[in-house]
């Protein structure tokens, strides 16, 4: 469904990325671990052409992304991403976060667009915020409304970039809660998170990356009991399972 | 009472209304100024931002000649300048090199309070597949309008303060007609005095307004 093939991706002298393939099924969970600097987020970033790749080729349902003749905003509308540090938007109530896009995307009528984000923030447990401005919630209130504005898009795949990561740790359950549900619903996704119990309860693989290589690619009950990788064992010391 | 206080009054007294008509110049000058500087300021500002590099050149430019010379140069030059050519009251060229002045530290202004807004809020709106300028009109400039609000509010007063250097090319507005009033009065010290005490109130009007308007700004928001 979403798929990259030889990705490479350089910051200046830095290679960040040194070929980089990836498969993700419709439906499917993928967890992207690995330490600080592996790559893990820029591969991510790549994938909704948030950084534009150097070298290698990335399709959406086997539909080859041109990025010099395709505009990119289609491609982008199709794919949600949920930032670590939530980016909503400060000017404007949570509903409005969530109406954004679909009224100046997608063209679609106001009321609709309200009838369906009244309904998603009923999903992520939010429907009584809607008229709150984002400063007035708390950062997992500010992750569950940035996933229910990525939702509103009805994308076919949504990534996340750490979502949890800027949360005081009572908050993170309650965003890991929504992503379960989610992956439930057979939302298709592609997670980098430092959370390993989500990691085992919810992945259906697990991609470990080290170094710009991805030296690791498993169910997650292979990956944190039968790895024989070095790297991976090693990883799997340093955090807690 | 002491004798300056009868001389005050009695200037004070014997102006009012010519200084009160001038006043009303001195704001349209000002209003005028704002909305031209800030038209420029604007546009300036999203061309040094863009990635042509012929529309940052000529945003340099245009900031570096205005920043680098003199208002009253610029009014001298623009009056003789534009009049050569078309036909324009010393009002509206005087109204006009206000505006064309304050554009340029407008901009920066903007350019300022645009750069200062967090990639993230960017990155969002292009995941969501916004394009760059819906990205710009939509998320990006309503925040760092918010944000350029107090520098504005200071750079619209000293458009009103600098508007009295219009003097030089004959329009009656405050500074011109204490500049006539004193001459023919002989009582240079008393009418600059009250003149001062004209623009010190339209500063203090204007301030108490933009407070009033921050305010709601970040009522509005809360």
């Amino acid at each position: 469904m979403l798929k990259g093939v030889n990705i490479h991706k350089s910051f200046g002298d830095l290679e960040v990325l040194k070929g980089i393939d990836i498969d993700v099924n419709a439906g499917e969970v993928i967890v992207l671990v690995g330490v600080s600097g592996s790559g893990k987020s820029t591969l991510l970033r790549c994938l909704n052409f948030l950084e534009i790749i150097n070298e290698g080729e990335i399709s959406i349902d086997d539909r080859k992304v041109d990025r010099k003749k395709d505009d990119l905003s289609n491609v982008r509308a199709e794919v949600g991403m949920v930032f670590q540090h939530f980016n909503l938007f400060p000017h404007k109530t949570v509903l409005e976060n969530i109406i954004e896009a679909p009224i100046i995307v997608k063209k679609m009528n106001k009321e609709e667009a309200i009838k369906e984000a009244l309904l998603i923030l009923e999903e992520v447990d939010l429907a009584d915020k809607a008229h709150v401005y984002p400063n007035k919630l708390s950062g997992g209130q500010k992750q569950r409304v940035a996933i229910a504005r990525a939702l509103a898009m009805k994308p076919k795949a949504l990534l996340f970039d750490e979502p949890t990561s800027a949360l005081d740790p009572e908050l993170v359950g309650e965003v890991l809660q929504v992503m379960k549900k989610l992956a439930n619903d057979g939302m298709t996704m592609v997670v980098v998170t430092h959370e390993m119990k989500f990691a085992k309860e919810v992945a259906d693989r697990i991609i470990m990356l080290d170094e710009g290589r991805i030296i690791e690619n498993a169910t997650p009950e292979q990956f944190f009991n039968h790895s024989t990788n070095e790297r991976t064992r090693q990883f799997l010391e340093m955090v807690d399972v | 009472m002491p004798d300056i206080f009868i001389t005050l009054y009695d200037v004070f007294m014997r102006t009012y209304e010519g200084f009160l008509k001038a006043a009303l110049i001195t704001i349209e000058l000002t209003a005028i100024a704002v909305v031209i500087g800030t038209a420029f300021g604007i546009v300036f500002a999203l061309m040094k931002i863009s990635r042509s590099k012929i529309l940052q050149t000529i945003a340099n430019l245009y900031i570096t000649l205005i920043r680098g010379t003199p208002l009253i140069v610029q009014i001298m030059f623009l009056y003789y300048g534009i009049t050569s050519i078309i036909v324009l009251s010393n009002f509206w060229a005087g109204a006009i090199a206000l505006g064309v002045h304050n554009g340029a530290y407008i901009a920066e202004i903007f350019r300022g309070a645009i750069q200062g807004i967090d990639r993230g809020q960017r990155e969002a709106s292009l995941a969501l597949g916004m394009n760059r300028s819906q990205t710009m009109r939509r998320i990006i400039f309503p925040q760092a309008l918010r944000r350029a609000i107090p520098p504005l509010g200071n750079q619209f007063i000293i458009t009103l303060k600098d508007s009295s250097l219009v003097y030089v090319i004959g329009v009656s507005e405050l500074f011109g007609l204490a500049n006539r009033e004193s001459a023919s009065s002989f009582q240079p010290f008393e009418t600059f005095l009250v003149v001062g005490f004209y623009y010190l109130v339209l500063v203090l009007i204007f301030s108490a307004l933009l407070k009033w308007y921050e305010n709601k700004l970040d009522v509005d928001k809360a």
